[in-house]
Formats: C-alpha cells, structure tokens, sequence
C-alpha cells in the first residue's frame, strides 16, 4: 500500500482544499473526491507527475439531488484511481477532460445522453446510445425516471 | 490522391460487414476516408437500469447476457465486485476453475475472431478451418457445463461446477489438438500472402495514440504496449500462474492478429498448468443476500481488452447502481483513428481488428417494446407458442 498512500499524499500537497476526501479500500484502489472547479487542473497533475495515462471509463450516480460524475483513471495498468465529484442536477455541468485525454471523447457522452450531464467545451455532445427522436430532458438513469416512464417515453408515436 | 470533393457515406447500421448493428458516418474523398463518426445504441437493452430493479442473485445472470461470447468474463468481473463488497473470498480451488474458464473462452472468442478476419478478406479456407477447429473448445465446454455458451460457472462466492475426473483429460487431449492446430495457424498468418497482402501496414495505430485514446486489450498490445489486467492488477489465481504478456510493434491488423494467435497459445499454458496445479477442497462458499454498504471498481482482463465493471451498494438486496464499460466501447475512438486516413476498401478488416462486440457495448438504457402493441408478447403467450408445435 505504499505506493498507493504515496500518491494520495501528493495529491493532497498539489489539490489542498480543492480535495475533499480520500480512501484506499485495498491494494491498487484508491478514490478521491475532488471540488468540481479542480477537476482540470487534478486530472493534468495525475497524468504528467503521477503517470495516471489511461482513463477506463467515466461513471455517472445518482445521489438525488446531486450527480456524481466518477472518472476511473489507472496506472500503467495496475492501480485504479476512482476520481469523483458532485454536479447538482440545477446546474449539471462541468469542464470538458477531452483537450487532456481524447479517449474521454464517448464516455463523457455517454454520460451527457443517460444523465443529461453537460460537459462544458466537448467537441460534440450529440445522441450517442439514445435515439434521435429521443425526447429532450428525459434522462433514463436518473433515478426519477422508473421504468414505467420509460416505457411510455418508448411506445409514444 | 484527392478528388476535391467529400462525400459523407452511411456505413451501417446494416451492412454485410457488420455482425450487429452499428452505424459509422464516413467522410470520404475518392477511395481515401477523411473522417469517421460513430453512432451507436441499436443494441440497447437497458441492462444497467435493469441491475438496478433485480436482485444481486438475479443478476448474475443479467450480467451474464451483456454478452454472448464473452459472458464469463462479464460474470467474473460481476461476482469479484460483489465478492469485494461482501468481504468474502471464494475457495482457491473456485479461483483456479474460474482461470481455466476464462482462458477456455478467450480461445474460443479469439478464434472466432481469426476466422472472421479471415472471412473478411476473402481468405474463406481459412475460417472454414478454425471455426471447424473452435467446436472442440464448445464441446469442451458443453462437457464441463452442459451450454457451449453462457455457461453460467459463477456465482457470487465461488463456481456452480467441479471439474474433476475424466472431463480433465478430455480437456488435455482436446488441448494438445488445438495446440497443434494453433501453431499451424499462425504460421499461416505470417507466411500467407493472401494474409500480409490485406492485413500489413493496415489500420495504423502508433502507440502514441493508443494511449490517448484509451485503447485495451489486443488492439492495445499491437501496438506495442504490454498492459494486461491479469498480469498488472491479477485477480482470482492469475498471481500464482505463470504466463507471458504477448505484444507486437507492427501497429496494424497483422500485429492484432499475430497477439491474438499467440495470445491463444498461451491460454493453452495457463489451462495446463491450472488443471495440475488445482487445489482441492470446496467449489463455493455460503454468502448472504443482503450486501453491506459500499462501493468497489472491478476489473477483468476480457478477450477484448479490459472490462471495467463499477458497482455501488445501499444495504438492500438490489444494488444502487452498477456500471459496465466494455473493451469494444474503449476501442472504439483508436478504431476511428484507424480508419482516418485509409482505403474505403479495407473499412471492413479494419473495423474486425478491434473484435467490436456492440451487443457488449450498448447495454444499457431502457427495456425497448415493440412498438406496434400486437407484436408485444408475453413470456407465457411465447411459450405457448412454441410448445404447441
């Protein structure tokens, strides 16, 4: 676990304030909670000094009144870095990570079209996994949305 | 040589080339592809919404359904995550069973993957020949559970089946067959011209944006990169097997398929060596329903690269939520990067380098109805139907 503790320690010198919590569950787990506004800056500082290079996905929850947006990040393969922060779903909107790491360019996507999640700056935030005549607004994670409406959204037409 | 004038071309979601539905917008100028827009979700079937309405015992075999080809490595990914939440270990002798699993399938998927490069260049001698070769690993599995494919091994806490007596030899012999054949196929691969002719050179990705865009798995480690989530982050036996990270530096579908031939061969090393090294004892251990608060990431070195699984627990018997990312989702930007640049006429060898499995890609969403309301069946009206004849 040294590496591991190693890593949230620099994190924490780097972000101070902007890091909200931390947690290594088990060895090559860890995950921080980070204030929206740092996100940029966090996700530069874990790939160029801390050699998190691969994103494997970008996650989205729904907390209720808030969205947490999750971004899993690994290095060299092995330890995952689980980076997450709160959008509240009045303003669910947060910086672009694209300019960093292009391969973030479908699932922030995927998270705009389940979520409704704008990522401020992504180069296009069209229908990705929903269809074109999908109604704006209707966000099928979202715990509001049960599977009844749903199904009504779906046989409308 | 340019023609002055783009043309946007639909490819898909029906195409010959494709398997599934899928729709890729090219931009093409002449014979040369300038730009590739992906549109995916024909596939959608709502499954991360559905985990959300199941039980965690229903949902096994929810996960196992994301996929059809690789549905063992969905259910492992799916068991451990829920393994780690509860805090229990399954038995080591479960954790050698699920390895020789997971390698039976990543030679069964990857041979279907050969043939179907092969069938996609024309080369129709050649899929014929593996996909006769790839029954012996569905017989195989069929013998040790009784499906040639969702062979529903997992369970949360250890494997549902024992693989003892004489499916062990069975397993032997039909792998020392396979062997033989593997090392004449890919011997094929790099001295047959019909093979280097379509597929050298093809479909550049320089290691540089593989990084970038994220790339897994095979389509990653042609490029020259050695990243595998059994070796970097082992989980059930992989830390006590010994076994090589296969990795090519030719960038192009040759190099995908040579890691993807010499990954299979190493497959045939870890099952040996499993099957002798196996402890003995018990196949599953006892769990509750109800799992504890909390939250864990999982991943699974699948065929196609790695599967990331994210689960997050409220204490009652459903999950809150439980997120799935599939290698052939990761693929897909290094795929477009791919395209870019190359021959109109090799978009199909091209798209089959990265294995795509959509079905595994689009799982989630919403449960879909048909939309005209006759065509809306019930489970026991279907069954009616069918039985009566």
């Amino acid at each position: 676990m040294e590496k591991e503790n190693e890593i949230v320690e620099k994190l924490k010198d780097f972000l101070k304030e902007s890091l909200l919590d931390t947690a290594i569950p088990r060895r090559r787990r860890i995950f921080v909670y980070i204030k929206r506004e740092a996100l940029g800056k966090a996700i530069e500082y874990l790939m160029k000094e801390l050699k998190f290079t691969h994103l494997s996905t970008i996650t989205g929850v729904d907390l209720g009144e808030n969205i947490e947006v999750i971004y899993h990040l690994s290095r060299e393969g092995a330890i995952m870095l689980s980076a997450k922060l709160a959008v509240s779903k009045k303003t669910p909107n947060v910086s672009t990570i694209t300019g960093l790491i292009p391969g973030a360019v479908l699932y922030e996507r995927e998270v705009h079209d389940l979520f409704g999640v704008d990522f401020r700056g992504h180069p296009d935030l069209s229908p990705l996994m929903l269809p074109e005549k999908w109604p704006e607004g209707v966000y099928p994670l979202r715990k509001e949305y049960q599977l009844k409406h749903l199904r009504e959204v779906t046989s409308e037409k | 040589m340019s023609h002055g004038s783009i043309i946007k071309v639909p490819f898909g979601p029906q195409h010959p080339a494709l398997k599934e539905p899928e729709n890729f917008l090219l931009e093409v100028d002449g014979e040369t592809v300038v730009d590739v827009k992906p549109r995916l979700g024909y596939n959608h079937r709502g499954m991360e919404k559905a985990f959300e309405l199941k039980t965690y015992i229903q949902n096994i075999y929810l996960a196992e359904r994301i996929c059809g080809i690789c549905s063992d490595a969905h259910t492992t990914c799916y068991t451990q995550a829920i393994e780690e939440l509860l805090g229990v270990e399954p038995p080591p002798r479960a954790r050698y069973i699920r390895v020789i699993i997971a390698e039976l399938e990543r030679i069964q998927s990857h041979t279907l993957w050969v043939g179907l490069a092969a069938h996609e260049i024309g080369f129709s001698t050649l899929f014929m020949y593996v996909w006769r070769d790839r029954e012996t690993v569905l017989d195989m599995f069929e013998m040790i559970s009784g499906n040639r494919i969702h062979y529903a091994m997992n369970t949360i806490g250890g494997v549902r089946r024992d693989i003892r007596g004489d499916i062990v030899s069975k397993i032997v012999k039909g792998l020392d067959f396979l062997e033989q054949r593997l090392e004449y196929y890919l011997d094929t691969v790099q001295t047959e011209q019909t093979i280097l002719k379509r597929a050298a050179g093809v479909g550049i990705l320089r290691p540089k944006d593989a990084v970038s865009l994220c790339a897994v798995g095979p389509t990653l480690r042609a490029s020259g990169i050695r990243n595998d989530v059994r070796s970097d982050d082992p989980y059930v036996a992989y830390d006590e097997i010994p076994f090589n990270v296969v990795a090519h530096d030719g960038c192009d579908v040759l190099s995908r398929m040579l890691v993807r031939c010499e990954e299979t061969l190493e497959s045939i090393k870890i099952i040996r060596y499993a099957l002798d090294s196996m402890p003995d004892g018990i196949i599953v251990v006892k769990v509750p329903k109800k799992i504890p608060r909390g939250e864990v990431v999982s991943r699974v070195e699948a065929p196609r690269g790695e599967l990331i699984h994210y689960a997050k627990s409220n204490g009652t018997a459903k999950p809150e939520r439980y997120k799935v990312r599939s290698p052939t989702l990761a693929n897909i930007p290094a795929l477009c990067k791919m395209l870019r640049g190359g021959y109109v006429a090799d978009i199909p060898i091209v798209l089959a380098g990265i294995d795509p499995c959509f079905s595994c890609m689009d799982r989630m969403a919403f449960v879909d109805i048909r939309k005209n309301e006759k065509w809306v069946w019930t489970m026991q009206q279907l069954r009616r139907k069918y039985t009566k004849g």
